[in-house]
């Protein structure tokens, strides 16, 4: 059975010839996975691979973590600060003092003149937490704007929202290993095999040892949905109103746990109330979900020893995001299913570190949860930080998506971006263009200087990324983890945690400033300080710690050996009283609908192989080619109608804007509905609309109304498909 | 050594389970007793001379692939990729996918495929170079760049596209099993960064923790009759009754009602236009184009002429018209010189041409190649005795006339054996566009009406001959079109009847080059009667000059028709990734520019 060369040649085997493994955690998305960078004989940054005992993934890697070496040599570094007086000339290459006294220079002559709020600063959720916490400390204790915020708000603002009005306080209380022990687990809006691939493979890991029934509330058939026992194609927007109705059903059965209601809640008499209006007849003429699958969906929950719910984008980006999540609280308090082993309502964060801007960056109010709205919070955070409390506002000023409003209409003059592109990544790109227009002074600090938002930029200042530095990321469970500097950035690229400090050293002599440590690890030292006793106690962690364990969950309190698996175990909550909320949430449709002129409805998502803007993963050939340009899934029939051919371009137009995207044709979308991803520039951002939710301020990406025309000339189509991609 | 990670999980080793003695195929798994030579050996990666500890060593291993459970995010691709070192452009592992149903009774179901390693590995019988070798340590069927040539007919004949033609590094590469990771039990990296509990790997004909079914079919998937592959499937779940593809290959998977799990490929007919797509003929098998016309033209002129004196062709004889004998022989010699040096450069690393003949036991391209090369050299043997007789009259004449005699049947023979062979190339089961018995019509065809033709030019319009030659020679043009012609007619028959790939082939050719198909049908039928009146009534050179100019134009579009058209078994591929249509268009819209695309712009 053997044939071929009787002389064989050695076998050739690629070997890059590492020489040297360097722990790090993945810069991607929030799972927080433990991976090695291998280093050659010079020094190269040539492999990654999962580190084989961390808890979280276990030695896997997804197609990003798989990659991610390659993004250190990807393609449009900045390598040196750039400067210009207009947006309208070119760039001219400058030093770092020259660019940073200039960005001092501005903050300082647009807070003269136009008052201390007119100078904003966004940033993100890519950073290190030392980081977070040392702009939080610039923009809080030194520059003193109070419009500063972290484009988190176009992630997560509706989770920390929903969590801090159920339970008072920010915080996911579960964490993956519920899947080993939940009996029942619900994801809505949440795509799991695209956007957290690795938190997909220990649910199967959990699934294969013990099966439990998944139901998956999507409105698009994605993998996941086609994986579940029980798919429910929702109407886009109306998860809310199942949400309630599951509620209704679990009380009007008394399926519910009246035990923990009445230990640990309260409001439950107003919130009965409503959901009384929502028996499960009148939910499915909105939702689209019928009675009998509303009825047996909350019986299954209810019965189940201990139930969990996940979601992520599919319920924060929405007009009643804040409400979504607090109606999953709800469920989950009426259950008694929050705190105990498989029984939790986890948020499934997105960005590497949108958990460290959310405890520690200051954006909502002050580091560790605390508020600007409270004394005596103010007055710790001054005297720890040495400077006079009466400097801080007495009130949280703006979220980004009310920065940007406020920069088209004249109030605020100046603007700092720290690693966010809202060129790409906001809803209706051309205001978002025509906005960025009129600042006097947008500095961008990113390590690509050919981000899309650098076209309206006067300063740039070229950034480190990834593990080209130091510190830590908080993951989706609370699992604070080590990102070790492996590599030198390039050139002249500066760790964001130098040019916090430095832009600091602008404002000497203006008033007192706060100390800031030379180093992440100090920083690190000052949060163990400030986090000592609170909720999200870091004093038990340090950095050697935090590696020889491949992360630590928070609380970690001062000489534990470990962290905290889970929050609310005891059952006592964040809000004064020590209870958790049961609040009435009733639907209010108020978002765009499609219509006889725009009859389809607009929804967005992830793919795996792409981060966010694609700054960096359009870059890497191995993860671009399975998704290299814009594309729209859209049902054969309703394509068949309209004359659209599988593989052509289509243009879509909404009341904002228009699109022009290559179709997919597709029957996972149902005929009213098209999907496109919304990782690529020019393309879907400049469809959506985008209505904040009140509470939390976040966008609704997910819905809006278009309709969609083949493209008239497909070769002018072509042309500018690929003019829009210059990566 | 490879080694593994500290702590490396168990997931990432490869579990020890019960096997049968044989596999399905009646082949037994263990691939080399207890004590044979091949035993014990170092397998000798990257110059380590260690023998790995594998206790399995020697039994075949394959992938086992669960289409239940693939979500199709990549880790697998990426995870060999990164292993193997890849640029964007080449993978050695793909993943593809079908769907059917309506929303929200919709379903997907994902395809990831590499190498299966296969029993019968029509790679390793098809290389000329004998860059494959089917290895008793694990059954892997590993090939070897730094001996292959970059001719590409590996990717020919392998049904599941797994060896991978890199048009820039100029050779062909393929999965290698990881037998590194396999030395010391690690499973290959693609099956170890698995997410979803779909892709493993063992022993073949195991079954595996949460498996069930061993299957060999797959929707998508080509016969296992081709090659035997080392693949396993489970695919448990019920799928809607039609499965789509969503890459631009017209073709669809019907179940057959009589067996649930077996998908029957269909032409996916979508009502698309019938279209000239004349710039589309250009291919990259362009030299191959030239090269098979050229050879067959130069075979059949040196048939015409050799035999036409014994056909009663007096003027065909050397001593008729010594010099213009000479000079179409050399003519001949020259334009097949051209050819070969085209056919040459259409390698990947030319200068290892030689390594053609290596593999002549088992692959067509090596007889093939010697065939033409022993032509060619007794051509021009032949030339030289009969054109320069004056270089040898140290000769005894007889042995002289010998020499004339010997080489000239001997090139004969060559040339039709090298035809022969050369339509062996394409009798592809993975290609069923060409696997037909229309291949050998056509090469002989040409062999007749393009030999003729050009045997005839030559006489012709150097002004010796009368009409009396046209008539003549109008006949075995005749019989070389209607043979091309029979063979057609039967092909268009048979692909339609046989269904699945073919018959999508054929979709393509009434379609997308419809125009191009019936202006060539057009062509041959022309020409046939053209031919058929001058065989009736004779002609002088300019008839014969249209005649020529009608067959050989009609010849090199059906050429190209043959090489564009074939739509190989491989598997289904994404929307944009092993999308073929999506590749073209990115080329034709400058977004292949970008490298990150995956996709190597235009050469030609």
């Amino acid at each position: 059975m053997l044939f071929g060369r009787k002389q064989k040649n050695p076998i050739k085997i690629a070997d890059v010839g590492v020489t040297k493994w360097e722990y790090t955690t993945c810069g991607y998305c929030s799972t927080g996975c433990s991976i090695e960078v291998g280093l050659d004989r010079q020094g190269r940054a040539v492999a990654s691979r999962g580190v084989a005992d961390a808890d979280v993934n276990r030695g896997k890697l997804c197609i990003k973590g798989i990659f991610e070496h390659e993004l250190f040599k990807s393609s449009g570094r900045g390598t040196t600060p750039l400067m210009r007086d207009s947006r309208l000339q070119a760039f001219r290459e400058t030093n770092w003092d020259s660019a940073l006294d200039k960005t001092g220079a501005e903050i300082k002559r647009i807070q003269s003149r136009y008052g201390r709020d007119a100078f904003a600063i966004i940033s993100t959720g890519q950073i290190m937490t030392e980081e977070f916490y040392t702009l939080g400390k610039l923009a809080r204790g030194v520059i003193g704007t109070n419009n500063y915020d972290g484009n988190t708000t176009l992630c997560m603002a509706s989770s920390v929202s929903g969590y801090k009005r159920s339970f008072g306080s920010d915080g996911p209380p579960g964490c993956y290993e519920d899947f080993e022990h939940t009996e029942c687990l619900l994801a809505i809006g949440s795509n799991l095999p695209e956007q957290h691939p690795i938190i997909y493979w220990r649910l199967k890991m959990a699934l294969e040892k013990r099966k439990f029934p998944v139901i998956v509330v999507d409105p698009r058939v994605t993998m996941f949905a086609q994986m579940a026992d029980v798919h429910l194609a929702i109407t886009p927007g109306t998860d809310l109103v199942l949400l309630n109705s599951l509620a209704h059903v679990i009380l009007k059965e008394d399926l519910a746990d009246r035990a923990y209601i009445d230990a640990h809640t309260n409001g439950f008499d107003e919130f009965a109330a409503l959901v009384e209006q929502y028996d499960p007849v009148s939910a499915s003429r909105v939702c689209g979900i019928d009675a009998d699958t509303i009825r047996h969906v909350a019986r299954l929950y209810a019965k189940a020893g201990a139930a969990m719910t996940i979601w992520t984008m599919g319920i924060n980006q929405s007009t009643h995001g804040s409400d979504g999540v607090v109606a999953i609280n709800n469920l989950n308090l009426i259950t008694g299913n929050i705190g105990k082993p498989g029984g939790t309502a986890l948020s499934i964060t997105g960005q590497s570190n949108a958990m460290g801007t959310r405890e520690w960056s200051s954006c909502s109010g002050l580091p560790g949860y605390r508020y600007l709205e409270s004394e005596a919070d103010r007055k710790e955070v001054a005297a720890f930080w040495g400077i006079d409390a009466e400097f801080f506002p007495k009130q949280r000023g703006m979220f980004m998506t009310d920065i940007l409003p406020a920069i088209e209409t004249g109030q605020i003059k100046g603007l700092w971006l720290v690693a966010t592109n809202p060129m790409t990544s906001m809803p209706n790109t051309p205001r978002i263009r025509k906005t960025l227009e009129k600042l006097e002074f947008l500095v961008v600090q990113d390590a690509y200087r050919d981000v899309e938002t650098n076209e309206y930029a006067h300063v740039y200042l070229p950034a480190a990324v990834w593990a080209e530095k130091e510190g830590v990321f908080t993951n989706t469970e609370r699992r604070v983890n080590l990102v070790r500097n492996v590599i030198r950035p390039p050139a002249d690229a500066k760790p964001d945690f130098w040019i916090f400090s430095q832009l600091a050293k602008r404002f000497a002599g203006e008033r007192k400033l706060p100390h800031f440590p030379e180093t992440p690890e100090g920083a690190f030292e000052e949060m163990k300080q400030l986090s000592k006793g609170r909720m999200l106690d870091y004093s038990g962690m340090s950095y050697a710690k935090i590696e020889q364990q491949r992360g630590m969950q928070w609380p970690c309190t001062e000489g534990a050996d470990s962290g905290t698996p889970r929050l609310y175990s005891d059952g006592k909550f964040q809000h004064a009283d020590g209870k958790a909320r049961l609040i009435p949430l009733p639907f209010i449709d108020n978002n765009e609908r499609p219509d006889t002129d725009y009859p389809f409805w607009l929804n967005s998502g992830r793919v795996v192989e792409h981060f966010h803007t694609r700054t960096r993963t359009g870059k890497i050939g191995n993860l671009n080619k399975f998704s290299p340009t814009p594309y729209m899934e859209m049902n054969p029939d309703a394509a068949r109608a309209l004359g659209i051919a599988h593989g052509s371009y289509a243009r879509l137009a909404s009341r904002r804007g228009d699109a022009v995207v290559m179709v997919q044709l597709t029957q996972r979308v149902p005929r009213d509905m098209a999907f496109i991803p919304f990782h690529f520039h020019e393309c879907v951002n400049r469809l959506t609309l985008g209505l904040l939710d009140p509470h939390s301020r976040q966008p609704a990406f997910k819905h809006c109304a278009v309709k969609i025309e083949p493209a008239p000339d497909q070769a002018a189509a072509a042309r500018i498909n690929a003019a829009a991609r210059a990566y | 050594m490879f080694e593994p990670r500290p702590q490396e999980p168990a997931y990432a080793f490869i579990p020890d389970a019960p096997h049968p003695e044989t596999n399905r195929y009646g082949k037994p798994i263990e691939t080399v007793p207890e004590g044979h030579a091949l035993r014990g050996a170092s397998l000798n990666i990257n110059g380590d001379s260690s023998v790995g500890t594998n206790p399995n060593r020697y039994k075949q291993h394959g992938f086992y692939f669960s289409a239940d459970n693939c979500i199709a995010c990549h880790a697998c691709e990426a995870a060999c990729s990164e292993k193997n070192n890849l640029p964007a452009h080449i993978a050695f592992r793909s993943v593809g996918y079908v769907e059917g149903g309506s929303f929200p009774a919709y379903a997907r179901m994902n395809i990831s495929m590499a190498c299966n390693h296969c029993d019968d590995p029509v790679c390793l019988k098809g290389c000329p170079t004998l860059a494959y070798t089917k290895f008793a340590e694990y059954g892997a069927v590993l090939q070897d760049p730094d001996i292959c040539f970059g001719c590409g007919y590996c990717t020919w004949v392998c049904p599941y596209n797994a060896p991978q033609l890199d048009p820039v590094a100029g050779h062909v590469s393929k999965c290698n099993m990881c037998v590194d990771r396999l030395e010391v039990g690690l499973k290959p990296a693609c099956a170890a960064a698995c997410l979803a509990g779909a892709l493993d790997f063992g022993v073949i004909e195991t079954t595996h923790e949460h498996r069930e079914q061993l299957e060999t079919r797959l929707p998508g998937f080509p016969t296992p009759e081709i090659t035997h592959p080392n693949i396993r499937f489970q695919q448990a779940k019920s799928l809607p009754r039609e499965m789509r593809r969503t890459d631009s290959m017209p073709l669809r998977y019907v179940r057959d009602e009589r067996h649930a799990n077996v998908y029957t490929p269909t032409v996916a007919e979508d009502g698309r236009p019938r279209q000239w797509n004349l710039k589309k003929l250009r291919s990259r098998e362009d030299p191959l184009v030239i090269f098979t016309l050229v050879s067959q033209a130069v075979v059949g002129a040196f048939l015409v002429l050799f035999l036409g004196p014994l056909f009663g062709v007096t003027m065909f004889a050397h001593a008729a018209h010594p010099l213009l004998h000479a000079t179409l022989l050399l003519g001949l010699l020259g334009i097949e010189t051209v050819a070969l040096v085209l056919s040459t450069l259409h390698l990947g690393r030319p200068h290892r041409f030689y390594r053609a003949f290596n593999n002549l036991r088992n692959s067509p391209v090596s007889r093939e190649v010697a065939g033409i090369a022993v032509f060619y050299n007794l051509l021009g043997a032949y030339t030289l005795f009969t054109a320069v007789p004056g270089l040898f009259a140290w000769l005894p004449r007889s042995l002289l006339e010998l020499a004339v005699q010997v080489s000239g049947w001997g090139a004969l023979l060559a040339g039709l054996a090298a035809i022969y062979f050369m339509s062996r190339i394409y009798r592809i089961p993975a290609r069923p566009f060409w696997n037909h018995w229309q291949v050998l019509a056509s090469f002989f065809g040409n062999v007749l009406s393009l030999g003729a033709l050009t045997a005839g030019l030559a006489y012709l319009w150097a002004g010796d001959a009368g009409a009396g030659l046209a008539q003549t020679l109008a006949l075995p043009v005749l019989a070389g079109l209607l043979l091309e012609g029979v063979g057609l007619a039967y092909h268009a028959r048979d692909l339609t009847r046989g269904g699945g790939e073919g018959a999508a082939s054929h979709y393509l050719q009434r379609t997308d080059f419809g125009y191009t198909y019936w202006a060539r049908n057009a062509g041959l039928a022309l020409s046939a009667l053209m031919a058929l009146a001058l065989a009736w009534l004779g002609g002088g050179a300019l008839s014969w000059g249209l005649l020529a100019l009608l067959v050989f134009g009609t010849a090199i579009v059906g050429r190209a028709l043959f090489y564009v058209l074939v739509v190989p078994t491989t598997m289904p591929g994404a929307f944009f990734w092993r999308n073929r249509g999506f590749e073209r268009h990115a080329r034709e819209t400058g977004l292949a520019d970008l490298p990150q695309m995956g996709i190597v712009p235009d050469a030609h």
